[in-house]
């Protein structure tokens, strides 16, 4: 249980003149919540993009699972075990809430020529997703047009699509930003029930709190740079990391519900 | 029927199949396609040029005509299909001036003068024309939509829905953009190929300005009207679409105008066509059938 | 070698022509990302307009103001019936809707003004000078004086103006844009305004050019000038306008000097995939 999953090694990533990432390196191990966090424009989203395949890192290395998978597409790293949800929600807004975690599912088919062209309209393809959707609380609107949900609902959309990958990893981006009190520990539970069944969390978080207390480790990142790593009460007091957030004008718990 | 009734049918028909490709791309997988009488000519001066100068018969030519215009499909799909929208919708364009400057100016193609005597469909041993071809075409038409219908209910299909709605969430769920966009693309295109083959049998001389970028945007109205990316669209958009200026005929010289600018408000009020989910043509069936509102 | 002095002139005056027509195009497309196919038939316009009052009241200034001036209201017509309520539809809606526009309005042309080919027996009041030997005709001198006159005019206008500035904002960001105060559904139309009035210019002076004014001359302008745009770089007006100079001396020296027999109108498609194989942000193009 104590193997490394995800390893990030010197990762850069330069858009022209701006580095975005600048040699960040951090292992996750296997079935640990590992939260990002660090002040507006860090580089937060900008790891989480080269770690499921957006980007194609500048420099630096990215293993998975032992494979070493930087500049592979997105589609390549969702077949590898890589799930992840979106800061700004990206439902498919004319399919059925459904639907969007149907398309999913069909992950094991869409490599295969004889296989993506047989039926996703089967019993048994539909009962699963009703279950992730039941396991989200969504069930009772399977057939909304996802497009209409408000943004509470989306973002557990958002969960249920990604655990339908069955992932390894998962990369929760923001989930819990815009979300109402009793959603935010809705969803907490939700990811820790999450982690129980084996899966690994790397998360990004600007809420405090929720930060601190799902994850059982931190990694700092500050312009680009990975500041610190290590438990959240260790990260808490460290004064580099208050001076970070604080040297920016930003409180480090602005966010906190 | 009347024998121009069955003109027109065959007309009608012919242009549906060529249409439901075309929903395939822009419908189902969003991409933009404005060269898509470009495969309709493709399909038509293979199946010409292998039932005259190379002596097959339609049917023996056929399965030939659909790998030829998937295969052209998929080559030109390549590198299309990796552009932005606005590149994507001017290259298409491009692809349509370039074939028919192929057609027009290569010797081998007939030039300006095109191909004709090209044979008639032969079944059971019957030269098929007038009612009988218009049933075939009603045929292939019926088998369109059955392959269209089955593909809406595959991974494939799903995968291509994806994709026209987030191509980004579409990827990041293992849906290779590039790849289905293709596998919708070459769909599409083989399709307008049929339609092509069958117009060549039927018209029995063709010519390069019959695949025009005019008759690429007739494909498209006939799919925006109808309503894009539903099954039967581009069928009820080729039946209105066909049979328009024949209403028109006889203020035949306003009829152009009349047609486009009937497009024009149609477009302008009726964006998702009439089989879209906001049309008034779903709002007054809605009501009709009792009122349960949306 | 006078030979390809005289052809490099025409080509010159050709691509002076062609930027200005695409001149509209490229600016509807930097602040709407629009597609404005319907551009070709305000040209077209142009030239009909023009045509019809120069005959009647025999004074070009007037027929050059007079369909200035009708075309810029043809053009903020299109935009406000057509364009500005599609905004909020995927791309192919507006593009439909121009083509249907394009298609309805040569038709007019056609039923107003009659299918034949009109001639249009005016005189430029430009000088025609030699130079070297080569005859720069009164015709070739008015299309350089105007056309540069009209790009000098827009040139200051967009970056010495507020106008200019508005333009600039609203086509970076609109909802930007508006939150500063600038009212961009207002710059909007004004950019259209513009980019017809001045493809009123390109439409007359191609009407007295070639002698000729008739229903379907805006049809090849069209594919020509979306081809153009690209290889100028989507969104670059300065592209688009290098890129139209240098295909009409293409053009010109490709088929008149060096006798090669593509199909003349070949080359503008050819260029455009040349650019998106290997240069696809086109001469100008950059940030986007």
């Amino acid at each position: 249980m104590s193997e490394i999953l995800l390893s990030l090694r010197e990762v850069s990533m330069h858009f022209g003149g701006l580095k975005a990432l600048d040699r960040v390196s951090f292992d996750l191990v296997e079935g640990e919540i590992l939260g990002l966090i660090g002040p507006n424009g860090a580089g937060k989203t900008t790891c989480f993009n080269t770690v499921s395949g957006v980007y194609r890192p500048t420099l630096g290395e990215i293993r998975f699972g032992g494979i070493r998978t930087d500049g592979l597409p997105p589609h390549r790293m969702a077949a590898l075990g890589i799930g992840r949800t979106f800061q700004i929600v990206r439902p498919f807004p004319d399919l059925s809430v459904i639907e969007n975690v149907i398309v999913a599912m069909g992950l094991p088919c869409y490599r295969g020529l004889f296989s993506s062209c047989s039926s996703w309209k089967g019993r048994a393809t539909r009962e699963r997703a009703m279950e992730l959707l039941a396991k989200v609380g969504l069930d009772s609107l399977a057939s909304q047009k996802a497009g209409m949900l408000p943004l509470g609902n989306l973002r557990r959309l958002e969960l249920a699509r990604a655990l339908a990958l069955k992932p390894r990893l998962l990369l929760l981006d923001e989930s819990f930003s815009g979300l109402r009190h009793e959603e935010v520990s809705r969803l907490e539970e939700l990811v820790r029930q999450t982690r129980k069944e084996g899966i690994s969390i790397l998360l990004i978080e600007h809420n405090m709190r929720v930060a601190m207390g799902l994850s059982d480790r931190l990694v700092v990142l500050d312009h680009g740079q990975k500041l610190t790593e290590g438990s959240p009460e260790e990260v808490r007091k460290n004064p580099e990391v208050i001076r970070a957030y604080l040297g920016k004008g930003e409180g480090g718990g602005s966010n906190a519900a | 029927m009347s024998d121009y009734s069955i003109t027109i049918g065959t007309f009608i028909a012919i242009q549906a199949i060529v249409a439901c490709g075309l929903n395939v791309i822009v419908g189902y997988a969003g991409q933009i396609s404005l060269g898509h009488a470009a495969f309709f000519g493709i399909g038509a001066y293979a199946s010409a040029l292998l039932t005259t100068a190379g002596g097959l018969s339609f049917w023996t030519a056929l399965p030939i005509v659909l790998s030829i215009t998937g295969f052209i499909g998929l080559v030109l799909g390549l590198p299309s299909l990796r552009l932005k929208e606005d590149f994507l919708a001017i290259t298409t364009i491009g692809i349509n001036f370039i074939v028919v400057s192929v057609f027009l100016y290569v010797p081998f193609f007939g030039g300006a003068l095109g191909i004709g005597g090209i044979p008639r469909v032969m079944l059971f041993g019957e030269r098929l024309r007038g009612t009988p071809f218009f049933l075939l075409c009603l045929g292939f038409l019926a088998a369109v939509l059955l392959i269209s219908w089955l593909f809406t209910r595959s991974w494939s299909g799903l995968a291509c829905f994806a994709l026209r709605e987030d191509e980004a969430a579409a990827s990041s769920m293992g849906v290779s953009p590039v790849r289905f966009k293709l596998v919708a693309f070459v769909l599409g295109t083989a399709m307008a190929g049929l339609g092509g083959a069958l117009y060549a049998h039927y018209m029995r001389f063709i010519s390069a300005t019959d695949f025009g970028f005019p008759m690429s945007i007739m494909f498209l109205s006939m799919v925006v009207v109808g309503g894009m990316g539903t099954l039967w669209g581009p069928v009820l958009g080729a039946l209105i679409l066909g049979v328009l200026p024949e209403v028109f005929r006889p203020l035949t010289d306003y009829r152009m105008f009349l047609y486009a600018a009937l497009l024009l408000l149609m477009i302008r009020f009726q964006p998702g066509g009439l089989l879209g989910e906001t049309s008034v043509a779903r709002q007054i069936f809605t009501r009709l059938k009792g009122g349960h509102g949306r | 070698m006078q030979l390809f002095l005289e052809q490099l002139l025409n080509g010159l005056a050709i691509g002076a022509i062609y930027a200005m027509i695409t001149l509209g195009l490229a600016l509807v497309y930097g602040i709407l990302r629009i597609l404005h196919v319907a551009h070709a038939a305000v040209y077209t316009v142009g030239a009909y307009v023009g045509l019809a009052i120069f005959s009647s009241t025999h004074s070009l200034t007037l027929a050059v103001l007079g369909s200035m001036a009708f075309c810029a209201a043809l053009g903020v017509l299109i935009e406000r019936f057509v364009y500005y309520p599609l905004l909020k539809y995927p791309p192919y809606v507006p593009l439909i809707g121009s083509i249907a526009c394009l298609l309805a309005i040569e038709e007019l042309c056609r039923l107003v003004g009659g299918p034949e080919i009109l001639p249009f027996p005016a005189n430029l009041p430009f000088p025609s000078f030699t130079v070297g030997g080569i005859l720069i005709s009164s015709t070739l001198s008015a299309v350089y004086g105007i056309s540069a006159g009209v790009l000098l005019l827009l040139w200051f206008i967009t970056t010495k103006t507020e106008l200019g500035l508005a333009m600039r904002a609203t086509s970076q960001d609109r909802a930007i844009a508006s939150s500063m105060g600038i009212n961009s559904h207002w710059v909007i139309s004004v950019t259209f305004m513009i980019g017809s009035a001045v493809a009123a210019i390109a439409g007359i002076l191609v009407g007295i050019y070639y002698n000729q004014v008739y229903p379907t001359m805006g049809a090849v302008p069209a594919y020509k000038t979306l081809a153009l745009i690209v290889v100028g770089g989507l969104g670059s007006v300065p592209g688009a306008v290098l890129a139209a100079v240098l295909l009409g001396v293409g053009e010109t020296l490709l088929i008149g000097y060096a006798g090669i027999p593509l199909p003349r109108d070949a080359l503008a498609f050819i260029a455009m995939i040349a650019v998106l194989l290997w240069r696809p942000q086109g001469l100008l193009g950059g940030r986007r």
